[in-house]
């Protein structure tokens, strides 16, 4: 059960391939920083291997004024919100 | 939830990424979330983070001091790879003697450490967390 973290826009399609690649079945996603623009209802097909367990941070949907934007099927979640999913699962790998 | 310890590593210089923001915002969630910070490894051009003379505008984070605070309130371990910051001229007065240099550009509490310290953070904190540009 890893947390895996993306920092990357959904132009840099590798990164999403390789991503959804490595994904376990119990895995969670969290998009920070250039990867909250997968949240938006345009990209949704580089979060398809993701569905259902994706989250995103609303301080860096808001820095980029995307915060009224996210498709209804991502969780926004604040920095208390990534420290609980910190908590959540042992390990956590860094996509970028 | 139980207190935790997380060790973080930071790939991102200042100023240049948002990770090197975003893993200070992190540390600072982790001790207010009541668990403890132990270690932060600066590494590539993480090292920057650790210039003693890093001088943003007043009204800017300041990232360094940031760290320093971190280091002060609850302990935490600010270690930068000695190998990275050599090549980057990021060093301590110790080493800038050592390479005949006139200068130094890092002061406690941070320290120049090998990666070895790295690896040692990761099996010893429950938790490493990895920001990187």
């Amino acid at each position: 059960m890893l947390l895996h973290l993306l920092n990357r826009s959904p132009q840099s399609l590798s990164v999403y391939r390789e991503l959804g690649e490595a994904f376990g079945a119990d895995d969670h996603l969290l998009l920070i920083e250039d990867a909250c623009y997968a949240a938006l209802p345009s990209a949704s097909a580089a979060l398809e291997p993701f569905e259902g367990r994706v989250s995103v941070l609303a301080e860096d949907l808001a820095s980029r004024g995307l915060a009224e934007r996210v498709s209804p099927a991502i969780a926004v979640v604040d920095m208390n919100g990534f420290l609980s999913l910190t908590e959540s699962h042992q390990r956590c790998v860094s996509w970028f | 939830m139980p207190m935790l310890t997380y060790a973080l590593l930071l790939h991102a210089a200042p100023y240049s990424h948002q990770a090197a923001l975003s893993a200070l915002r992190f540390a600072e969630t982790v001790v207010a979330g009541g668990h403890r910070l132990k270690t932060v490894f600066f590494y590539h051009d993480g090292v920057h983070n650790a210039s003693a003379l890093m001088s943003p505008p007043q009204d800017e984070v300041h990232l360094a001091d940031g760290w320093k605070r971190l280091h002060e309130a609850h302990g935490a371990e600010l270690l930068v790879c000695v190998a990275a910051g050599l090549r980057r001229g990021v060093l301590d007065t110790s080493e800038a003697s050592r390479h005949g240099l006139a200068v130094h550009s890092v002061e406690p509490p941070f320290e120049l450490t090998g990666v070895g310290q790295l690896v040692d953070a990761m099996l010893a904190n429950d938790r490493l967390i990895t920001f990187a540009p």
